[in-house]
């Protein structure tokens, strides 16, 4: 029996269409063996073995171990699954069609969970897993408030019984606007966290309190707040959740500086393409950053500053650094982007980090974004360096379990490039 | 003695300078190289842009031009040598979908300049009237080694208008960027985009019925035009002043140019069935498409367009945007390029000033796939995706597009391999001229980027 289950793991290992392993896989162990590990904690990469039981990692070592199958990846980078952290994975099918969009709500702001909205049978999900995606940060689209909008967390195994964390990012943006100044905006953030911190936990017991409090509050009740909206800035104030604030100029970098310390924020800047003129002080102020390194363009005039060498100049101030990529239908770029980033200057195991074990620091997702014993088995097994956007993975596990590379893409692929002598409608 | 050898010299070029301007017709090129000095470049890798690969070779430049590729060739003192040992060198990159300059950043309504959406057919329009020479995205992509783009304009329209290739040097005006000799095209777009935004003005087309039937009422005038035309042409001397001359129309020119054959057809298209029909409309009409861009789907058409050589400028992996671009695979340009028997006709394009940067990271992607999918494609052959080919498209491979005796010396040295994301542009000649150099710093700076954060620096010094 195992001999055969075996025979699989090496059919496997030649093809890209991937068999799916029997259910009782839970059972049985899995070795890795030889790989070369970037575990996502140490800073350099070493020659190990290592053991998957059921979801999670037995046992890391370089000593010999016994699996009930065995994968050899001598050769082969082995890392972390990456962590997607600005996605539109899940809530959004097809972008120009909008009856396939769930980012966006007409009536809640602050408040707004895109998590019930998250569907498991995207497209998107089985694409960007067969890249090396494993789990994602799904946030909505900017709402009319400067704050608003939470975002869930998900493990992409494609199951519909979801596994993940629902709202445990808020968003939020500033910069250039045609219809009004970023100073109004600075002052719409400050009054509404104002507001959020004169709430008292007893005054949302019902959403009748609540209602009072909006009725008392000048901003709650021009921005035509809701119960949830004030639920939700609540909890950004007292529960420490991840702010995730995408502005891009560097007075607007200083600007958001001095919001999270006067309201003690646990912020996290996105775009940020002009960091690199305030770094020193994002760095003091232990402010991460999810970039898009590729981007060198001055997009608008928020962004004029925008480098290639943005990465590797907030790696040397000591700056946390996760990665971003315009289209979430192929996040999985964020390799490319980090590649990009490593040509000009970046350091390899901090790109390696910003694509696993920071994300999961910096939100707080436990048990996952390192190789480590304990943790949930979210590994990739590379077919060259992870880094080369030419490179894929020969196999991904996300909660120990071996995940099918099959997507509709190399489904359609396949129809185009095999049984030439059928009419195409009648391939597999 | 030297002093008036250099006035002289300088005497002659400001002569020359002003005679091309003087000689120039309106809209003309009248592009000038900068100066350049002969090369000979030692022991280099090279991917020559016609499938081959040569390993520790010389390349010899002199007057422009590409004279020798070998091994030890000799070049006397005045040639400056450069030792590529373990470098790859590339004919420049081509990049055959561009809005730079029609959509320059920053991406700001008052230079928005890529559409002409008022009516969904603008023949009469041309991109290089819209194109601002001052974007400073041209220095971006010739950092990635891009010597020449075309530029289109948007997918508005049916019809969207002519596009210009330019050479990839930045200068005041956009006729002393305009490619010698290059030919004209037109940007015809099909599906989603003017059915959306004509049909959202309820009038056509609305639907993809409505854009086919846009396009063959638009050529039947053309042909009507182009007929006027050649009767009065076909006239004696005299009768042609005794008649009337056609009143020239703008719109009818750039269309009877297609039907010349003068002008080259760039067709914006997604799905493969309206590719098919779009062949269907050029043999009616009696012109050739010289690429479909975008194509998503040309994978499910490769021998069609093998077959009516016509070449699939697409990306390595975008997808998902549209509906029309839903049904992306990896290998669509290794499938294109390998059609009947590895006839077909395969380009990286960017439409992104992002992208335009990578496009050999693009290409690596793409060959990658093809890999993959069990085809057989060399690295070598791999670049003619952003070299020969897309020089062939926009018309110009007479003159550029890769390395080869005669040819202009539009070169690319590069750090590594350049199917490789670590790989950077060191030095790129445009012309045997040195338009780029990573090491020094050398590359042209737009007026935009003059002291525009910080008085005393540069945009990109920051």
């Amino acid at each position: 029996m195992i001999g055969k289950k075996i025979h699989k793991f090496l059919i496997v290992s030649f093809g890209y269409a991937l068999i799916v392993l029997s259910p009782n896989v839970f059972s049985e162990t899995i070795l890795i063996k030889n790989a070369t590990i970037y575990d996502g904690n140490k800073n350099e990469p070493y020659e190990g073995n290592i053991l998957i039981d059921g979801p999670v990692i037995k046992r890391v070592s370089s000593s010999d171990m016994q699996g009930d199958f065995i994968i050899n990846a001598s050769g082969k980078i082995v890392t972390p699954g990456l962590i997607a952290t600005d996605t539109n994975i899940g809530i959004v099918e097809i972008g120009a069609l909008s009856v396939t969009r769930d980012d966006s709500s007409e009536i809640y702001k602050i408040g707004f969970s895109i998590f019930d909205a998250f569907n498991p049978n995207s497209t998107l999900i089985p694409w960007n897993r067969s890249n090396g995606i494993t789990s994602a940060l799904t946030i909505p689209q900017n709402t009319s408030s400067p704050i608003g909008g939470l975002g869930s967390y998900f493990v992409l195994d494609g199951e519909l019984s979801i596994t993940g964390e629902k709202d445990m990012v808020m968003t939020g943006s500033v910069g250039g606007s045609s219809n009004h100044s970023r100073s109004e905006t600075f002052a719409v953030i400050d009054d509404l966290l104002s507001f959020a911190k004169s709430i008292n936990q007893k005054d949302l017991d019902t959403d009748v309190d609540i209602s009072e409090l909006i009725d008392e509050s000048p901003i709650a009740e021009f921005m035509e707040l809701h119960p949830r909206d004030v639920r939700a800035l609540f909890r950004l104030v007292n529960d420490d959740l991840p702010l995730v604030m995408k502005a891009h100029r560097a007075s607007d970098l200083l600007k958001l500086v001095e919001m999270k310390k006067k309201y003690n924020l646990n912020m996290i800047i996105m775009g940020a393409q002009e960091a690199h003129l305030v770094k020193d002080i994002i760095a003091i102020n232990d402010i991460p950053l999810i970039i898009n390194p590729i981007n060198n363009i001055p997009g608008s005039f928020d962004e004029l500053a925008s480098n290639i060498k943005m990465a590797s100049i907030l790696e040397k101030a000591g700056i946390e650094l996760m990665f971003t990529a315009p289209r979430s239908h192929n996040f999985h770029l964020i390799r490319q982007g980090a590649g990009v980033a490593v040509a000009h200057g970046m350091s390899y195991e901090i790109a390696i980090k910003g694509l696993t074990s920071t994300p999961a620091k910096v939100f707080g997702i436990e048990n996952r974004g390192e190789i480590k014993s304990g943790n949930y088995a979210d590994i990739i097994i590379w077919d060259a360096d992870p880094l080369e956007p030419s490179s894929m993975p020969e196999y991904v596990f996300i909660n120990g379990e071996n995940m099918n590379l099959t997507t509709r893409s190399t489904r359609l692929r396949d129809r185009y490039t095999s049984d030439p002598d059928k009419p195409n409608t009648y391939r597999d | 003695m030297i002093n008036l050898i250099k006035y002289s010299v300088s005497f002659t070029l400001i002569f020359f300078c002003f005679n091309v301007e003087l000689s120039a017709k309106p809209f003309e090129s009248t592009y000038e190289p900068l100066p350049s000095v002969n090369v000979l470049i030692k022991n280099a890798n090279i991917y020559d842009g016609e499938g081959n690969e040569f390993q520790e070779t010389d390349v010899l430049i002199q007057d422009r031009k590409i004279i020798a590729i070998g091994k030890d060739l000799p070049a006397s003192d005045d040639f400056e040598v450069i030792d590529a040992s373990g470098k790859w060198v590339t004919p420049g990159i081509i990049d055959i979908h561009s809005h730079m300059g029609v959509y320059p950043a920053p991406g700001v309504k008052t230079s928005s300049d890529g559409n002409e959406a008022t009516s969904p057919v603008t023949a009469d329009v041309w991109a290089e009237h819209s194109m601002w020479v001052q974007d400073p995205q041209y220095t971006l992509a010739l950092s990635g080694g891009v010597t020449a783009f075309h530029v289109l304009p948007g997918s508005a329209n049916l019809i969207g208008g002519r596009g210009v290739t330019v050479k990839n040097l930045q200068r005041n005006t956009i006729n002393s960027m305009k490619f010698p000799d290059a030919p004209h095209s037109l940007k015809m777009a099909c599906g989603e985009n003017p059915k959306r935004v004509y049909g959202n003005r309820q009038q056509a087309p609305s639907t993809r019925m409505g854009n086919i039937a846009g396009y063959r009422k638009a050529w039947i005038e053309a042909e009507a035009y182009l007929n006027r035309l050649n009767e009065y042409e076909s006239k004696s001397d005299e009768a042609k002043e005794m008649g009337y001359k056609p009143t020239r129309d703008l719109e009818l020119d750039t269309l009877a140019g297609v039907l010349r054959g003068d002008i080259l057809v760039h067709n914006h298209c997604y799905r493969a069935d309206e590719m098919a029909s779009m062949i269907d409309v050029a043999k009616e009409f009696g012109y050739k498409i010289t690429a479909f861009h975008h194509g998503v789907e040309a994978y499910k058409i490769a021998d069609l367009l093998a077959d009516n050589g016509i070449c699939g400028a697409l990306w390595a992996d975008w997808w998902g945007f549209k509906h029309e671009a839903y049904d992306m695979v990896q290998a669509n340009i290794a499938i294109v390029d390998q059609a009947r028997n590895g006839t077909g006709c395969a380009i990286v394009h960017s439409d992104d000033a992002i992208g335009i940067q990578h496009l050999n990271q693009e290409a690596s992607k793409a060959l990658s796939a093809g890999l993959r999918a069990g085809f057989d494609i060399t690295k070598a052959r791999a670049m003619n995706w952003i070299t020969s080919n897309p020089a062939k498209a926009a018309g110009i491979y007479d003159q550029t597009g890769s390395i080869k005796v005669g040819k202009n010396a539009d070169v690319v040295i590069w750090s590594k391999n350049p199917f490789s994301v670590y790989a950077l542009a060191e030095t790129v000649f445009i012309d045997g001229a040195l338009a780029y150099n990573r090491a020094t710093n050398f590359f042209p700076s737009s007026d935009f980027d003059v002291g525009i954060i910080s008085p005393t620096k540069n945009r990109t010094e920051q």
